[in-house]
């Protein structure tokens, strides 16, 4: 082919084109470590990547949830924890009064419990990042309230919450709660903590008949009714101890799961994403050194013409 | 017999010839770099013999003509790789500007998966972020119904996807305006590309009747007009026999001889939309060059984005807003919509949240503030499968638009690389035919230079001759 003088201009023109952009190219993946920056670079792999990273950010959704429904656990455990310790001393109480015989003592005891209710329902109203824990999906006001008699005696606990609880998504398709309603005496749903038909617990009235009972000194009463109807408070109060505990134990294997599918998910969009750093820094070498024997051979060629050898 | 006056004559007459040709080589010289020229020879020919006792003896040359030196099948071929070109470029330019009007792109630095949910790390920022994080907030406020600050952030995140929707609209719209405008650029230069070139085969058939050589000058500016001309839309070029050329565009010829036949004009076919027209009213429809890839672009790539952005965006508020209307707010009331609006142009969080977001339907039943159950729904519309987007959830379909537009556009740069490669061999072959060489135009000058020198000696030979003639009296 016929060779002119601006085929060598042209071409070296072209090719100095192409290699610029080829170590633009190899230079910015080289910058940022990445294979993909736009979508043009790898439509499927953008793909791939977008998916990814949206399963990413919703693992990690999941992940606070987890964290935050561990933290409501976590309260609610020592409130469970507070009222067994009540339960666990009006047990003591009730069994201590089946033996005695003083009648100031009795009343003693009665005082006892009577403070002993108050600071059941204190305990009951505790709250979690301003959010009643007892008052089912009620939440926003104090689930129990106590009526008082004209020498500040609590003549009884009515629950002002809900049965309803709350369920947080801690996997796709996957919920749990880590609420208990404060009362629940509908026979279905979520056990009730203070009160449940279901298991006979009616924690502030069998407190409020024991006082009652230990101030007119009947210890037939307190034996034959308070003692059980205590232990089904207790057998209560264990039941949701145990729950809280699975619900805790579920929740740190989801948040396990949860940490290893994101370590996977981190690792296959840098397998998708990530340039080979080697590689790359190989090719932007050969490529520069292209560049730069085009210039120089370009250099030489263009330099030499006839006009050098004609006087 | 010439005689010493006919072999006079003849010197005299060689060393004209010479000098035509270093004034060709010279006109070569000069045009080595104008990428239109085509090299030029000069046509040297006998002269007339004249009859003689010994036969017929010769009188030396003549220039009979000086032509050019062009492949016509190269030059036809140019014009429509030219179009070819044309058409991708356009495509990839545009696409590229489509692909950066989406604002989606990677960055692993400033983004990582793990990073916080609510993607305050940065980074990205394009609509599928925004997307998961507006779904994370509902989550954080079905953790934390009666939180009015997680409510916050959700309404934040919720204004950020509608605002961003309205972005990405508004470039898409001003990608689509400026490509209209553009049109009507290329039409005005295409029709006066159609009145230079009708202008050039007037001055071309005048000038090769009156002279008897080619009017190569003139035809190497209608080829550039030509090559220029088919950048814009694809041409059949058929040369007649007076030297003229006939234009043609899909079979209506637009330039007749010395005539413009046919203008090229843009009309609103309605919905805003410029279509291209012939002078007479005709619809026309290009296939290449940069009006095809304009009109291409954007009924197909920009309009398919547009439609999904719209369609996406249309989806998110209706079964946004039929969940979060049977909510109830911290206050009880239900039956309010969370976002306003239509389409991504028009997308718009409900004021009324915005002043009060107590106002978020979180919840399934009155008088529960704790209660999550359409909040919970909400979340989970995440990954619920939408017929109105064929059966793939928003974040899917918002995956394949800005995928579809990646393909579009690398398909575009494979396309133009291809192209390009065709277009520069193509000139390559067309140089190796019509390109100036100075070392050729070099050794051109040498030979006309040495011819004149030895043309010029034979006058002076003839006169000394002469001289020995007129001195042989005395």
């Amino acid at each position: 082919m016929r060779v002119t003088a601006n085929t060598f201009a042209n071409d070296l023109v072209l090719h100095l084109g192409r290699l610029t952009q080829r170590q633009n190219q190899l230079q910015t993946q080289a910058a940022t470590g990445q294979r993909i920056r736009n979508p043009s670079d790898d439509p499927q792999g953008m793909a791939r990547v977008l998916d990814l990273q949206h399963e990413g950010r919703t693992l990690a959704q999941y992940r606070d949830n987890i964290s935050l429904l561990k933290e409501g656990a976590q309260v609610a455990m020592s409130m469970l924890q507070g009222l067994k310790r009540i339960s666990d001393r009006v047990g003591e109480i009730a069994v201590l009064a089946d033996g005695l015989s003083s009648r100031e003592e009795m009343q003693a005891y009665a005082t006892e419990v009577d403070e002993l209710i108050k600071q059941a329902v204190q305990l009951s109203n505790t709250r979690h990042r301003d959010d009643y824990i007892l008052g089912g999906t009620r939440t926003q006001s104090p689930p129990f309230e106590a009526q008082y008699d004209a020498d500040g005696n609590v003549v009884s606990v009515s629950y002002l919450g809900n049965t309803n609880v709350r369920e947080v998504e801690i996997a796709e398709g996957l919920t749990l709660s880590s609420q208990m309603p404060g009362a629940n005496t509908s026979g279905s749903g979520p056990r009730g903590l203070l009160a449940d038909s279901r298991s006979g617990a009616d924690f502030f009235a069998h407190l409020i008949a024991l006082r009652d009972h230990l101030r007119a000194g009947d210890s037939e009463s307190i034996r034959s009714s308070d003692l059980p109807q205590l232990r089904a408070d207790e057998d209560n109060f264990i039941y949701h101890i145990a729950a809280n505990g699975v619900t805790q134990a579920r929740l740190d294997t989801a948040k396990e799961m949860t940490r290893d599918r994101l370590e996977g998910l981190e690792k296959l969009v840098s397998q998708e994403a990530d340039v080979d750093l080697a590689q790359t820094l190989v090719r932007l070498n050969t490529t520069q050194t292209a560049y730069m024997a085009a210039l120089q051979t370009g250099g030489m060629v263009l330099r030499q013409s006839l006009l050098d050898y004609l006087r | 017999m010439l005689g010493l006056f006919g072999t006079l004559d003849m010197g005299a007459r060689s060393m004209q010839n010479q000098l035509t040709g270093i004034e060709v080589t010279g006109h070569n010289l000069a045009n080595v770099n104008n990428p239109a020229y085509a090299r030029q020879r000069v046509r040297f020919q006998t002269n007339t013999t004249i009859p003689t006792p010994l036969g017929p003896q010769g009188t030396g040359a003549q220039v009979t003509a000086i032509t050019q030196l062009r492949n016509a099948l190269l030059d036809r071929q140019l014009i429509g790789e030219a179009g070819l070109t044309a058409y991708w470029q356009t495509q990839q330019r545009l696409l590229e500007q489509a692909e950066t009007s989406l604002g989606q792109q990677l960055d692993r630095q400033a983004d990582s998966i793990s990073g916080t949910a609510s993607g305050s790390t940065g980074g990205s920022m394009g609509l599928a972020e925004q997307l998961s994080d507006l779904f994370n907030a509902f989550q954080s406020v079905a953790t934390q119904p009666a939180s009015v600050e997680e409510r916050q952030v959700l309404l934040q995140k919720a204004r950020a996807v509608a605002e961003q929707f309205n972005r990405v609209h508004g470039r898409l719209t001003g990608l689509q305006t400026a490509i209209q405008d553009q049109l009507q650029e290329d039409v005005q230069t295409v029709n006066r590309l159609l009145a230079d070139i009708a202008a050039l085969n007037h001055q071309i058939a005048r000038t090769e009747l009156s002279a008897k050589g080619p009017a190569n000058d003139l035809r190497d500016l209608r080829q550039e007009k030509l090559e220029e001309l088919g950048k814009y839309l694809n041409l059949e070029v058929v040369e007649d026999q007076t030297g003229q050329v006939n234009i043609a565009t899909s079979g209506v010829l637009l330039v007749d001889g010395q005539q413009v036949s046919l203008q090229l004009e843009t009309f609103d076919a309605g919905q805003g939309l410029l279509q291209l027209r012939t002078s007479d009213g005709q619809p026309l429809s290009v296939t290449s060059g940069s009006l095809a890839g304009l009109m291409e672009m954007r009924d197909g790539a920009l309009a398919g984005a547009l439609d999904r952005i719209n369609r996406l965006a249309g989806t998110l508020i209706q079964t946004v807003n039929a969940l979060h209307a049977n909510g109830f707010d911290l206050e009880g009331n239900t039956g309010l919509d969370f976002f306003l609006g239509t389409d991504a142009a028009t997308i718009a969080l409900n004021d009324v949240l915005v002043d009060n977001p107590a106002r978020f339907q979180a919840a399934g039943a009155a008088g529960a503030a704790g209660d999550n159950q359409v909040v919970l729904q909400l979340a989970r519309l995440a990954s619920a499968p939408q017929a109105a987007l064929g059966g793939q959830t928003l974040q899917q379909y918002y995956h394949q638009t800005v995928t579809g537009l990646g393909e579009s556009l690398a398909e575009a740069t494979r396309q133009v690389k291809n192209q390009e490669a065709v277009h520069q061999m193509l000139q390559r072959q067309r140089d190796a035919v019509s390109g100036v060489s100075l070392d050729e135009e070099m050794t051109e000058m040498v030979k006309f230079q040495k011819a004149f020198q030895a043309s010029a000696r034979l006058v002076s030979t003839v006169d000394e001759l002469l001289e020995t003639v007129i001195s042989m009296k005395r």
